[in-house]
């Protein structure tokens, strides 16, 4: 059942662009898939392992310069510079986070967002990544309509991709292994979960998809610049999107996502861009208060206390 | 020679600005354990009051006036509206006070970038610019004075926690709340009181900052790095440790600049917090 009304949900989503629908709800939707892969791939590390990080803007910074730099300096296809993007910023979350995870609660978190700051400072400051003027790249040669249906499936597939990673982690053995670091880490060396390796992997796998985002995000703007590259406030908001739709499972953070992605369209429309950064900073705290389990679980509850629809035509009799 | 002095001059003056907002942050999370990543943030927030007073003619030392006192009021009004709700709710307060904070300093934030812009700005006063010569040295009066505010806070806020019975009180509940409670100590109270002081402290060193350099809404995160790198140096709940982390802090950061350019010295602290943590994963004085 639920994985029919997935398919048919990811069924509808790649018709869409075919039936007549403008530019607009294909750019809305297309931040959206952003938002939901990043906040799945937050989820990763930030969720399942309660490693709580504030830095996956620089993942997802890394990604973008790398598609930046490739195409401007080396002419690569972006069919091939966001894969390199996920790989830089996997690489740098492997050097960065065999030291940083050794880190818990509060230092963990202040120093990820430190290293965002760092990762930050670095391009301001080399002359190879176009520094603080930024980097231009050349846009694609399509027309305006054709550009964003490339981006909308570029990004959809990124979220499906996303999605599957997070599923199969969450689903697998890593998620109970995860799981078990989150409550007790010492309890759960004591029984052979290999602690050190999980960790790893979260990491390198979440800064891996998130980089993957910033590498297409970087070709549809096609002007980087270190100060949306390296925002804090998407850190903000992936910390947001999962905490709101629930950490606990692989699709809570893409309910979160879908939420907070079309309260910030509603509110950048209507009061502006620091006015919604305001409310997002205050929604954040408010949700860590007031829905620390995230909506998802409250959802499901709701659905089971519901009234359940007619019985099914008993399995024996419904064979032929 | 005289330039390296200079510079380590200059920069142990700054680093007593940050050893005092680095003794706001560790009273908080030593007493009530409470991540309060907003702490710098509010301080952003005091020299942007600065600025606003320093506008309409009013010294940024008789804008103390105002915003020590407020401050404290936004300390004690933190605890009982904010910090005491989330932990009646139970959970990880650690955790949940970490991410309650990141969301209130990003708030903060644009808050400040929709008043003021996102653009750097300065406190000019009659004294900016000026020196005392001392030997060799040129110290500059803007940072002797805000030199001067954070060591009468600082050494206030000793004597208040060493010498008198609230202050006693507060060591108490860091040290034991169960027996602290035990003693008729209200804990309530206490703690409110340990926000206040915390977040009048902040303000301070706000005014002190605000006198020393430019600042834009984004700086709480720069000086964020700072407070980190003082608690884990001096350790947490110490306000001696502060002091000298602080003023370590300080002076390498602007030896720094002697030896790699400016943009580049965010790098020593990043690097040298990065290499404290390695050797020490949970800051360099356990308890």
């Amino acid at each position: 059942m639920r994985r029919a009304v997935a398919a048919g949900l990811v069924a509808a989503l790649l018709i869409l662009p075919w039936v007549g629908t403008g530019e607009y709800p294909l750019a809305l939707l297309y931040s959206t898939f952003m938002y939901a892969a990043v906040a799945v791939a937050w989820n990763v590390i930030g969720g399942f392992a309660g490693y709580l990080s504030f830095g996956h803007a620089a993942f997802f910074g890394l990604g973008g310069y790398t598609t930046g730099f490739f195409l401007v300096r080396a002419g690569l296809s972006p069919f091939l510079t966001a894969p390199l993007g996920a790989a830089v910023a996997a690489v740098f979350a492997a050097l960065a986070g065999y030291p940083c995870l050794r880190l818990r609660g509060p230092y963990f978190a202040v120093v990820t967002m430190i290293l965002g700051l760092a990762v930050r400072a670095v391009v301001l400051n080399l002359p190879w990544t176009g520094a603080a003027e930024g980097l231009w790249m050349t846009l694609p040669p399509w027309e305006p309509l054709v550009a964003r249906r490339a981006f909308y499936y570029a990004m959809l597939a990124v979220a499906l991709v996303t999605a599957l990673a997070g599923r199969a982690v969450r689903l697998g053995k890593m998620g109970v292994g995860l799981e078990a670091i989150r409550e007790d880490e010492e309890a759960a060396q004591s029984i052979g979960v290999p602690v050190v390796r999980l960790k790893m992997s979260a990491l390198i796998l979440s800064a891996g998809l998130t980089g993957l985002v910033g590498g297409i995000y970087a070709y549809d703007r096609s002007y980087i610049h270190p100060d949306f590259m390296f925002d804090l406030h998407l850190s903000v908001l992936a910390v947001l999107m999962a905490l709101l739709g629930g950490r606990q499972s692989w699709a809570g953070p893409i309910l979160g996502a879908v939420v907070v992605r079309l309260v910030d369209e509603l509110l950048t429309v209507r009061v502006g861009t620091e006015a919604a950064r305001i409310i997002f900073g205050l929604g954040l705290a408010l949700v860590i208060v007031l829905l620390p389990e995230g909506l998802l679980p409250h959802l499901e509850r709701l659905r089971r206390r519901a009234p359940r629809p007619p019985a099914a035509v008993p399995a024996a009799e419904a064979r032929p | 020679m005289a330039q390296l002095l200079q510079a380590l001059a200059t920069g142990l003056l700054t680093g007593t600005v940050y050893a005092l907002l680095g003794a706001g942050f560790s009273l908080i999370w030593g007493v009530a354990h409470v991540i309060n990543i907003v702490h710098p943030a509010l301080a952003v927030g005091a020299a942007y009051a600065v600025y606003l007073l320093a506008a309409h003619g009013v010294d940024p030392l008789a804008s103390l006036a105002v915003v020590v006192p407020l401050f404290f009021l936004v300390g004690v009004g933190f605890h009982e509206g904010v910090i005491r709700p989330a932990a009646r709710r139970g959970g990880d307060l650690v955790l949940v006070s970490m991410v309650l904070t990141f969301g209130l300093a990003a708030a903060l934030e644009n808050v400040l970038a929709a008043v003021w812009g996102p653009g750097p700005r300065v406190v000019n006063v009659a004294y900016t610019g000026r020196a005392v010569q001392l030997g060799g040295l040129a110290l500059p009066i803007t940072h002797l004075a805000g030199a001067g505010l954070a060591a009468v806070t600082i050494a206030a806020l000793y004597l208040f926690l060493h010498r008198t019975f609230p202050g006693k009180a507060v060591r108490a509940v860091w040290q034991n709340p169960e027996g602290a409670a035990l003693c008729a100590i209200n804990l309530r109270q206490v703690t409110s009181l340990t926000y206040g002081l915390a977040i009048a402290s902040a303000g301070v060193a706000g005014v002190a900052l605000a006198l020393i350099y430019s600042f834009s809404p984004a700086s709480h995160l720069m000086w964020l790095v700072f407070v980190f790198l003082v608690v884990i140096v001096g350790g947490v709940g110490s306000l001696v440790g502060a002091v000298v982390a602080g003023m370590l802090v300080g002076a390498l950061t602007n030896l720094s600049t002697l030896v790699i350019p400016f943009a580049w010295a965010p790098f020593l602290l990043f690097a040298s917090l990065g290499i404290l943590l390695l050797l020490r994963p949970t800051g360099l004085f356990r308890r």
